[in-house]
């Protein structure tokens, strides 16, 4: 850009330089005549040249610092200006150059960046703290299950990595596997990036027909990762409870009967600490449950267990 | 395996597992039984039903190959709940069409009614 503008800068300077060299001649002329008449007029010729050189001599140059006389002062300028024009150009435009336009521009561009990631850090991170809570938790607490192998499982082996708890029934029509396929692509996505950070539970709300050989065989079909719970009728409410889970499954149901349970649909978010951190519901999709759980797991200051 | 021959009506139990409980259908079971329903409801839409509950004869006269083939692949609940969530999603759909004709701005579904949303403001 600048070398396209130089030719013709050049022109319009020599233009303007002679134009400016009458003035200066004129002007000393004028200031000849009046201050010291006699002297000057006989000792030097009046012409133009004389007049150059001592309004030049003005403006410290190196060009002219070589052939003249020494300049006035030795200390050179921070910065020699070949013309005056230059230097007129110069102080109009200030300390703008493109190097500062492009560092300016930068400095913007980063600044943003960072103050859009530091609002959505700072937003996950407010909603991590508000869900934590002081005292007893809103979502999560005390409970006792069996998972599908038979073993024992509290909200203790929840800690030490995020967790991932769905609530669902295997007889489900359509809903829940949709979302434990949706589950086993969250599993891989985060794992692919973080690590065996997660641990996935799936709580079937069902435990008359969904017993641990039954929750194994269905789940098998999703994700092997995904570990799934189930237990007596009354810890299952009780778990519902805590997770503030709808649980409308009737205590007595005939062995073979044919029927639906009506549960929450949402994945809970559970931070290494047990605590919870966020609710994602149907609406999201793989990538965007994904990068939620992705983001909490990357702001997670402590340890988690791989 | 009672409910994925189609001959079988949909009454049959499940398979009981060895503890007790029940074997839910399969990936491939499951996928039995969405085919036979979603076969069931382009038939109802050839013939303009959306409630296969209310208008349990016409559909029953209009498509009974079909609602065989259905019932005979899923549960009885599964029947009756994707009946009625036909229902629901045609309503839905209606209430949708209706709200974009007055000129509603959908919101971001990511968003939307989520907790974090809610947490976020809600403070």
């Amino acid at each position: 850009m600048a070398s396209m503008f130089k030719p013709s800068m050049r022109i319009a300077e020599s233009d303007i330089c002679r134009q400016c060299l009458r003035l200066q001649t004129r002007r000393n002329l004028f200031s000849i005549s009046t201050q010291n008449p006699k002297s000057e007029i006989r000792s030097r010729p009046l012409n133009a040249s004389t007049a150059v050189q001592s309004s030049r001599t003005t403006q410290p140059s190196p060009r002219f610092a070589k052939s003249n006389a020494r300049p006035f002062s030795s200390t050179h300028p921070s910065r020699a200006y070949k013309t005056v024009e230059e230097a007129k150009t110069r102080y109009k435009l200030g300390p703008f150059s493109w190097q500062a336009g492009a560092l300016f521009l930068l400095a913007g561009a980063g600044l943003t960046i960072y103050f859009r990631y530091e609002k959505a850090r700072m937003a996950r991170a407010r909603v991590a703290e508000a869900n934590k809570g002081v005292g007893r938790p809103l979502v999560g607490g005390p409970f006792h299950l069996t998972d599908m192998h038979g073993r024992e499982f509290t909200e203790k082996d929840l800690k030490g990595k995020y967790s991932l708890v769905y609530f669902g029934f295997t007889h489900c029509p359509d809903i829940c596997p949709e979302e434990l396929d949706k589950m086993a692509g969250m599993i891989d996505n985060v794992r692919e990036k973080y690590g065996d950070v997660l641990k996935p539970v799936f709580i079937s709300c069902d435990p008359a027909r969904d017993t641990p050989e039954v929750m194994r065989r269905y789940l098998a079909d999703f994700h092997k990762d995904i570990l799934g719970m189930t237990g007596t009728w009354q810890e299952v409410k009780d778990v519902c409870r805590a997770y503030r889970v709808y649980f409308s499954t009737p205590p007595d149901v005939k062995p073979g009967q044919d029927y639906l349970v009506d549960h929450s649909i949402y994945f809970y978010l559970m931070d290494p600490e047990g605590d919870f951190v966020e609710a994602i519901g149907r609406n999201f999709t793989v990538d965007a449950a994904s990068r939620v759980i992705g983001d909490h797991v990357a702001d997670w200051k402590g340890r988690i267990e791989k | 395996m009672g409910w994925f021959s189609t001959t079988s009506p949909s009454t049959t139990s499940p398979e009981p597992s060895q503890d007790g409980g029940f074997i839910a259908p399969d990936r491939s079971a499951r996928q039995q039984c969405w085919e036979g329903r979603d076969a069931f409801f382009q038939c109802l839409d050839r013939n303009n039903i959306v409630d296969s509950v209310k208008e349990s004869d016409k559909a029953q006269k209009a498509c009974a190959p079909e609602l065989k083939a259905f019932e005979g692949a899923c549960a009885e609940s599964w029947v009756t709940y994707f009946k009625k969530r036909r229902v629901f999603e045609h309503q839905k759909e209606q209430t949708m069409k209706k709200l974009a004709a007055e000129g509603a701005q959908p919101l971001d579904p990511a968003t939307a009614g989520s907790v974090n949303a809610a947490g976020a403001k809600g403070r």
